[in-house]
């Protein structure tokens, strides 16, 4: 054996069969929904208590909060962001991978998506919920933040759409509404199967009314499948133009550290390899609860690991060129701010980010770390960890100690800070258990369209496609 | 309640329903019936099948029409509406910047553009499909509750020209239709000898 | 039309035969030629226009050799199968990247003129040229040419022999080993690719930095070699050569990744230049203050108007990604706006009070183009275009889009 054969799992010739276990139409509507039509195991149980008290913590924070005020949190001048707004670039940022799976994969005819890409819609969805609090609740008049959108008000004030955060409460608006449109529309079928199996009455009645009476038709799949290539093709520039808006938070501003043309991409590139991240460690648990693993393979986890390397080296690329450049740039700020990350005194969090983010996907290169998922799910962790701890030191590092060394200050997390962090962790989680117990957490419709038996040609000699040129093939050729 | 209700042939019967064993059979199938210059037809599966719109004789779908108009309209209307809130109605200088410049405005027009395009794909979709339609006689028939699961059908409507109960049941089981039953208008099946339908024949019709 | 009961590639055979593009090593020998004795007549008491004309021409080529590169890496990697029966096309742009090290060999001649920290008083006067020198000095800049044209052409030649050797073979462990190794091939292209656009663009304007600038002359690249690529294929049908091999369903896929790149081009460029303008910092906005005098406003308005708003709608329509014209016509524009891309990056560090496009410009792009085109056709014309026993050409072969 050579080691190159021991690479992938896509044979040299053909292609590797994405579901295992000899299914069939119907019994991957049997292992998808029978478990959501039993009663809950007592691993769900556990989940759904853990989080739900998690998510208790997070109302106790925010009422206390919006009670006292932003003074119970950390922060100060010159650290006027910390924890918020890193809560609130982690969030979106992992909200992202459902997008990229959705999207992106699908105009990639990469059919391998469709085993995890309901589970990564709905994890976006809840991703952008926990995102969408924390410039909500970080606001100190939470009562009006409505002032954001551009009603007529008794004051003629309208507002600042010059502003990045501006921006960013439409394009994240906008992002969490496609989402969820995106998730709808890929549930209405099976919704429909929901609703056909359905035993209880009241269960047909709620499948019922949201699967729209959808019956299969292939006059209603014809529109249907056009608004989801539409749909993916108009997800895919939104994604990409979320993340660049959150990271024009930072880089439209002076500050050394901050201001990088390279933000953009660099950071809808975090944001994949986070997300996808947060996807790893919810499918590594899903799959098990719910005996799912022939329909989400190992290929699938081979796949999103090198999904991660991929953007993991792209985050790595980024974090090489801002180096370069502060140093390029001669300007002793932006060299600073280099050098005080990585010695100052929050070079515990600027190593922790290197070694989660680059260094430690690094064990992806090897095919037994991508198909054990033990690694898979330890690894996913730490890449989540280091995303953080990236969007930490961009933000206070750079913000403690700018151009001025007399308005140089420590910042240092509350109790509160960390239980709305903990808390906001709470409230995803409860949203993605109770979506997992109710809702199908495969795409069973689009699985199913992907198993050979599928093809309506299956068996049948190739077609050959016109020429594309006018001219006619010539005599005797194929 | 269904909020749109469907248009259905006049009388007692519905049209014919014939299940097919897999989606290579129901995609020749459909080549026939299309080619045997059926109108008022469909088919239906749990996935779409790639290449049925071909084997049934339909064209693109003009969704993407809809998408890009309204996708201009939200991008035009954001970009108008910051030129005119920042610029006009209440000017504020930012940054020693010009009054009126549209970098600053590029995000939130593209933002809008794209929620526009969005709402209207899938409301337009919704519109072409006539959904939601939570009521229609193809729910009446057993073998139909496995059109989600794994059953592939193919239906001729009664209002087609070329429908005839005999005839069209004997063509159907020639391509390859492994059970055809008549379908009563208001669900149910068509009982042979009897002039109504078996409304009683799936009681939860109307829940569906 | 029966295809399985032949082995893949077995009709093929007749219709991707190399030889039809031999023409083309002369045409593009005389160009060069011409082209050469032109922009060297042409150059008394020009010397500097003749070396900047050069850059432009030079970088314009290359970016296409070096998209090229990327997608072949792209395709081993991604294990992808739709673009099999082209690849070689694709491959055949790469494997010029060699020719590239002679090309660069003016640059080097004039890069006092070029280049402003070559010159040691500049750099005594200035802390900001003394900081980097350690960096920008031109032993260091020689030593670190060499190696990015040493890893291209290594990259290319690899890819490519190993792909010819396959013809001969039909081992499938070539394709494994390439995919392999295409992985770290990507690592070692975009940080090569990466500093050569610092080194020979970016340092043009030595005090100027943007973090963002190997991804922007990275995306005009991708663009430019996937135009290219489309070109050349209709170039090679209008030969008689492909036809029914590479067929409307593998260049809609193209015409899609134009598209899509343009998007993507247009994305990085815009936030490039509104992260500099918002920011306002003097020692960013010298980049575009530069280019605010004469013509050069106009020329970064038709830049924004032509490399996106016109390709963007032009391409949007599924007809016209499966139309041969329409395509070829679109691919031609891409290719001349991305030329106008690297003009408006190089000239105005000369051309200060404006574009002043000239003969030295034409002659120019004549010998670098003349040369490019001689080695594509050079290298074209030894091999099959087809990659006759690659695994995956059956899946390539009977390829259709939605």
């Amino acid at each position: 054996m050579h080691p190159e054969d021991n690479v992938s799992f896509e044979p040299v010739v053909g292609r590797a069969p994405l579901i295992l276990g000899g299914h069939d139409f119907h019994s991957i509507t049997e292992a998808v929904a029978a478990p959501m039509e039993r009663t809950p195991s007592l691993g769900w149980w556990i989940a759904f208590a853990c989080s739900a008290s998690l998510l208790g913590l997070l109302l106790l924070s925010i009422a206390w909060l919006f009670w006292e005020g932003i003074g119970i949190w950390g922060l100060n001048v010159p650290v006027g962001w910390a924890f918020d707004i890193t809560n609130f670039v982690f969030w979106i940022g992992i909200g992202h991978a459902g997008t990229l799976i959705s999207a992106i994969l699908f105009l990639f005819r990469q059919k391998w998506r469709t085993s995890i890409n309901r589970s990564a819609e709905a994890m976006t969805i809840f991703a952008v919920m926990c995102a969408l609090l924390f410039p909500g609740i970080h606001v100190g008049r939470p009562w009006v933040v409505y002032w954001m959108a551009p009603v007529p008000n008794q004051m003629s004030l309208w507002p600042g759409f010059r502003s990045p955060l501006l921006w960013d409460f439409f394009a994240v608006s906008t992002y969490g509404t496609v989402s969820l449109i995106f998730w709808y529309v890929g549930l209405i079928p099976d919704l429909a199967t929901m609703r056909d199996r359905s035993k209880t009455r009241i269960r047909k009645i709620v499948y019922g009314i949201f699967a729209l009476g959808w019956r299969g038709s292939q006059r209603h799949w014809r529109h249907y499948e056009m608004a989801y290539l539409i749909l993916a093709g108009l997800a895919t520039p939104l994604v990409l133009s979320v993340h660049s808006i959150v990271s024009m938070d930072f880089a439209v501003a002076q500050l050394p550290g901050w201001h990088s043309t390279i933000f953009p991409p660099y950071f809808v590139a975090g944001a994949v390899f986070s997300g996808f991240a947060m996807v790893v460690t919810l499918m590594v648990i899903t799959r098990k609860g719910f005996g799912l693993e022939n329909i989400v393979t190992l290929l699938h986890f081979d796949n999103m690991a090198k999904i991660m390397m991929v953007t993991g080296m792209i985050v790595g690329y980024a974090y090489a060129m801002e180096f370069f450049i502060a140093w390029w740039s001669q300007s002793p700020f932006e060299q600073f701010a280099f050098v005080n990350r990585a010695f100052g005194p929050y070079w515990w969090a600027y190593w922790t980010m290197v070694t989660c983010n680059v260094l430690s996907p690094q064990v992806f290169w090897f095919k037994q770390a991508r198909t054990s998922m033990v690694v898979h799910f330890i690894i996913s962790i730490f890449i989540n960890i280091g995303m953080w701890f990236e969007r930490f030191t961009i933000i206070v590092t750079s913000l403690h100690r700018d151009f001025l060394p007399s308005s140089w200050d420590m910042y240092y997390p509350t109790i509160w800070e960390i239980m709305t962090l903990a808390g906001s962790f709470g409230l995803f989680f409860t949203m993605f258990c109770l979506f997992a117990r109710f809702l199908p957490v495969v795409a069973t419709a689009e699985v199913k369209g992907v198993l050979p038996a599928a093809n309506p040609h299956l068996g049948e000699e190739g077609h050959v496609a016109q020429s594309w040129t006018a001219s006619p093939a010539p005599e005797g050729a194929v | 309640m269904s909020l749109v209700v469907p248009a259905l042939p006049p009388g007692e019967t519905f049209g014919l329903l014939a299940e097919f064993g897999s989606p290579k059979e129901l995609y020749h199938g459909c080549e026939r019936v299309r080619d045997a210059g059926y109108k008022r037809w469909d088919a239906h599966s749990p996935f779409p099948i790639h290449g049925l719109d071909h084997a049934m004789g339909l064209g693109r779908s003009r969704l993407p029409y809809v998408t890009l108009f309204f996708g201009l309209c939200g991008a035009v209307g954001g970009f108008t509406l910051q030129i005119w809130a920042n610029g006009i109605a209440y000017p504020i200088q930012v940054s020693g910047k010009p009054i009126f410049n549209w970098q600053p405005y590029m995000p939130v027009t593209f933002e809008l553009g794209v929620l526009l395009a969005a709402i209207s794909t899938v409301v337009g979709m919704l519109a072409f499909n006539r959904l939601p339609m939570l009521f229609h006689p193809l729910f009446g028939t057993r073998a139909f509750e496995k059109v989600t699961d794994d059953g592939f059908f193919i239906s001729i409507e009664a209002w087609d020209p070329k429908f005839n109960p005999i005839e069209t049941e004997r063509f159907l089981k020639q391509i390859g239709a492994t059970n055809v039953e008549l379908v009563a208008r208001d669900g149910g099946r068509v009982v042979e000898g009897r002039g109504s339908s078996e409304a009683g024949a799936s009681q939860d019709a109307k829940a569906r | 039309m029966n295809e399985a009961a032949k082995p893949p590639g077995a009709g093929v055979r007749v219709l991707s035969d190399g030889q039809a593009l031999s023409q083309l090593v002369w045409l593009g020998v005389v160009l060069g030629a011409v082209g050469l004795v032109g922009s060297l007549a042409l150059s008394s008491g020009q010397g500097a226009q003749l070396y900047f004309s050069w850059l432009v021409a030079y970088l314009y080529f290359l970016s296409i050799a070096l998209g090229a590169l990327f997608f072949v890496l792209c395709l081993f990697v991604c294990r992808a199968g739709w673009a099999v029966v082209f690849r070689r096309v694709v491959e055949n742009v790469m494997a010029t990247l060699p020719v590239f090290a002679l090309l660069f060999v003016p640059i080097w001649i004039g890069r006092h003129e070029l280049y402003s920290w070559t010159d040691a008083a500049e750099v005594a006067k200035n802390p900001v040229l003394r900081g980097k020198s350690g960096y920008l000095n031109e032993s260091f800049f020689l030593l670190r040419a060499i190696f990015y044209l040493a890893s291209w052409s290594g990259l290319a030649l690899y890819f490519s022999s190993q792909s010819q050797k396959q013809d001969q073979t039909g081992e499938e462990r070539i394709t494994r080993r390439l995919s392999a190794v295409a992985a770290p091939g990507i690592i070692v292209f975009s940080l090569t690719l990466t500093f050569a656009a610092v080194d020979w663009l970016m340092s043009l304007d030595p005090e100027w930095y943007s973090t963002m600038f190997g991804v922007y002359y990275f995306s005009g690249s991708i663009l430019a070699a996937f135009a290219f690529v489309v070109v050349a294929i209709a170039f090679i049908h209008s030969r008689g050569q492909l036809r029914g091999v590479v067929t409307v369903e593998h260049v809609h896929d193209l015409g899609k990744l134009l598209f899509a790149f343009t998007v993507f081009w247009t994305y990085i460029a815009f936030c490039q230049y509104f992260l500099i303008w918002y920011g306002n910092l003097p020692e960013e906005t010298s980049y575009f203050m530069r280019r605010s005098e004469g013509s050069w406003p106009a020329i970064g308005k038709t830049l924004m108007v032509g490399h996106f708003v016109i390709p963007f709608f032009f391409l949007m329509p599924r007809a016209v990604k499966r139309s041969a014209p329409l395509l070829v016509a679109a691919a031609l524009w891409l290719l001349a706006m991305h030329f106008m891309d690297i003009y408006w990056c190089v000239m105005p560090v000369h051309l200060e009070h404006g574009a002043r496009f000239g003969a030295l410009d034409a002659t120019t792009v004549l010998t670098v183009g003349g040369f490019f085109l001689a080695a594509f056709g050079w290298v074209s014309s030894r091999r099959a275009l087809v990659p006759m026993r690659d695994p995956r050409l059956a899946e390539s072969l009977s390829f259709e889009n939605v």
